[in-house]
């Protein structure tokens, strides 16, 4: 292949071009709803309470006044509210598009982890608390007990087994352990979560008192985890399929951009289909040796130009530092696009977009897609200044938009974005959205002097790296 | 969304409360099919002693002993409320005579389904054995059936304090 390189630079801003690039310009991504994502929310909390309520319907007072009575209770309090909420994990991380575009993957996922202890530990708790409850009321000893229930009840060996991986998988996830694993090794072990729901599945519906003659309740309980499933199914794995399949991408070139930093640009059908905003990202799995297990978040560094995708990317981990040597012709497929780091979340007229170091590559996406009434202030912080990459097409973009652009290079403390120094650089502060991405560090410092300096928190949007 | 948490609360108090509302007992329902007297717990449940037939045995409590005097003078026959329990109810009647715990016979058990009918068929008769030699409600329950166990030693004792036994 001698074709001359792509050139992925931003298009002049002529009329004539401009109706030109419309022509073939991607459709932007659907707008966010955020009622619907609301209504999910009541939806939500219906089907917890209904849980709860199953609960305390299968119990009469006096079999709470009998021997492990109130234990019992408890026992199938927390079985059914735990279970309940790991099937809402499962749904936070499905992929639902009408809610990850009001509440954004690292939303969704930031709440995936905040409730993650409750149904591990709820469902734990289920266990022991029927085990001795039952015990009491046989008035026998806990580990006889333990026998009875693994070997005497139907479908209890395989929950027992599901709750002991899912406890597994609890501890592994735990901070401090899951920090020593690769990303990828601890991935794996945690689509292992599945299993466990699945397996202890049966033994709700055939032992739990509330199920058990309610044939309604069984249904509708069953509707929803089959629901569930489904819901995962099609959203991680059929429709990122069909995506892949439909636009069948292959890496074209891997330009270098600067210092450890590379381009792929890869080409693939009907791109103007695509629906994708500037800021968003995609979830890509190159079928290359050693790579095609793994599937990576990485931004769009340009709105599509069909045939054309192009990804910047800087090597990291493993994996980033094995883009640069994909070679041409190497399959691509993808998940995505995800995100609500776009224009739709702008709240004000104009807009503000910091990034530092390889941030940039989504601020480049988003400048694009920004309307031109943004007039965009942009500043870019590196380290040095080789560390400022997609420059020029950045100044390009600022410069079509009538906005202004601030490069501050050197360490933290030299060139400090602080309460101070940002009031000085952008003064129309209170007319603008504040879009900031960089590594974490950054991301949380550059909230933080925004907030101070009294820009409400629905008009700053962050997308953060995390390494 | 900072309106999140609300959202949820209000879903969640209507869902509890609807489903308050729209419960049933599972043997309202349910259990109808299984309540027929071929119903295989039924069968097993121990044929009715000779006591059964004795005229004037009506469910309420008929204590031969009428004064508060020490419970070892009762005699009769009484039957529990029917406890319903997470899998069905049952209802207990016991027969007292000189003082003395002579049958517990189940003129009312209603299970779900299969399962339960099953465990109810093998544990009654447990469950008459222990509180016959136990002289009480107060038994262990069979393991693997403790809400029907927990049931029968409610109604077993329910139907005991109306005939003032202890």
């Amino acid at each position: 292949m001698s074709s001359p390189p792509v050139s992925f630079g931003v298009p002049p801003s002529s009329a004539a071009r401009n109706r030109k690039r419309k022509a073939v310009r991607a459709p932007a991504s659907p707008r966010p709803r955020p009622a619907l994502a609301r209504a999910a929310l009541v939806v939500a909390g219906a089907g917890l309470g209904a849980t709860t309520a199953l609960a305390v319907t299968s119990e009469t007072a006096s079999q709470l006044s009998a021997p492990g009575g109130l234990l019992t209770f408890a026992g199938s309090l927390t079985g059914l509210v735990g279970t309940y909420l790991a099937l809402m994990m499962v749904l936070l991380v499905s992929r639902i598009p009408f809610i990850e575009r009001v509440a954004g993957q690292d939303g969704l996922l930031r709440w995936h982890r905040a409730i993650a202890p409750w149904p591990i530990s709820l469902l734990a708790a289920h266990a022991l608390l029927l085990t001795v409850g039952y015990a009491q009321a046989a008035r026998t000893g806990v580990w006889h007990e333990t026998g009875t229930l693994l070997t005497k009840y139907p479908d209890m060996l395989t929950a027992t087994a599901g709750l002991a991986l899912m406890c597994l998988i609890g501890v592994i996830s735990y901070r401090a352990l899951r920090r020593r694993l690769r990303r990828e090794t601890w991935w794996l072990i945690h689509l292992w979560m599945y299993l466990a729901l699945a397996i202890s599945f049966a033994h709700v519906i055939v032992l739990g008192p509330s199920f058990v003659g309610h044939p309604l309740t069984q249904v509708v309980w069953s509707a929803a985890w089959a629901g569930s499933a489904g819901l995962v199914l099609c959203y991680r794995v059929g429709l990122p399929a069909v995506r892949s399949v439909r636009h069948r991408l292959t890496v074209t070139e891997v330009q270098p951009e600067g210092p450890g930093v590379v381009s792929v640009i890869c080409t693939g059908r009907h791109l103007d289909r695509l629906a994708v905003s500037g800021g968003q990202f995609f979830c890509w799995r190159f079928l290359a040796p050693g790579m095609w297990w793994q599937a990576h978040p990485y931004s769009l560094s340009a709105l599509p130009q069909p045939p054309y995708l192009r990804l910047t990317v800087k090597g990291r981990g493993d994996h980033s530092r094995s883009l640069a040597r994909l070679r041409p012709g190497t399959r691509v497929a993808i998940e995505g696009p995800y995100g609500t780091f776009t224009r739709y979340a702008q709240q004000r007229p104009r807009a503000l977009l910091v990034a530092a170091g390889i941030g940039v590559t989504a601020l480049r996406a988003l400048l694009e897609d920004l309307p031109r009434s943004a007039a965009p202030v942009v500043l870019l912080r590196a380290g040095r200044p080789e560390d400022l990459v997609l420059h020029a097409e950045v100044t390009e973009l600022v410069r079509q938009r009538r906005g202004q652009i601030h490069e501050l290079i050197g360490s933290r403390e030299q060139a400090a974005i602080d309460e101070v120094s940002l009031p000085r650089l952008v003064p129309d502060l209170k007319h603008r959205d504040v879009y900031v991405c960089g590594p974490e560090g950054f991301v949380a410092a550059i909230v933080d002097v925004a907030a101070n300096l009294g820009v409400p928190p629905d008009a700053i949007h962050h997308e953060a790296f995390a390494l | 969304m900072k309106t999140a948490p609300w959202l949820v609360l209000a879903g969640a108090v209507a869902g509890f409360l609807g489903v308050l509302g729209f419960h049933r007992p599972a043997s309202a329902n349910a259990l109808g099919a299984a309540a027929g007297p071929t119903a295989a717990a039924r069968a097993s449940v121990p044929a009715a002693g000779p006591a059964a037939s004795a005229p004037g045995a009506r469910s309420a409590a008929t204590p031969a002993a009428s004064s508060r005097a020490p419970a070892t003078a009762a005699a009769g026959r009484a039957t529990g409320p029917i406890e319903q329990y997470g899998y069905g109810e049952l209802t207990a009647r016991v027969t007292v005579s000189a003082g003395r715990i002579t049958d517990v016979q189940l003129p009312v058990i209603r299970t779900a389904e299969q399962y339960s009918q099953q465990l109810a068929s093998q544990v009654i008769p447990l469950l008459r054995r222990e509180v016959l030699a136990a002289q009480s409600a107060n038994i262990n329950a069979v393991s693997g059936a403790t809400y029907t166990s927990q049931a029968y030693a409610l109604s077993v004792q329910a139907a005991l304090d109306k005939l003032h036994f202890k």
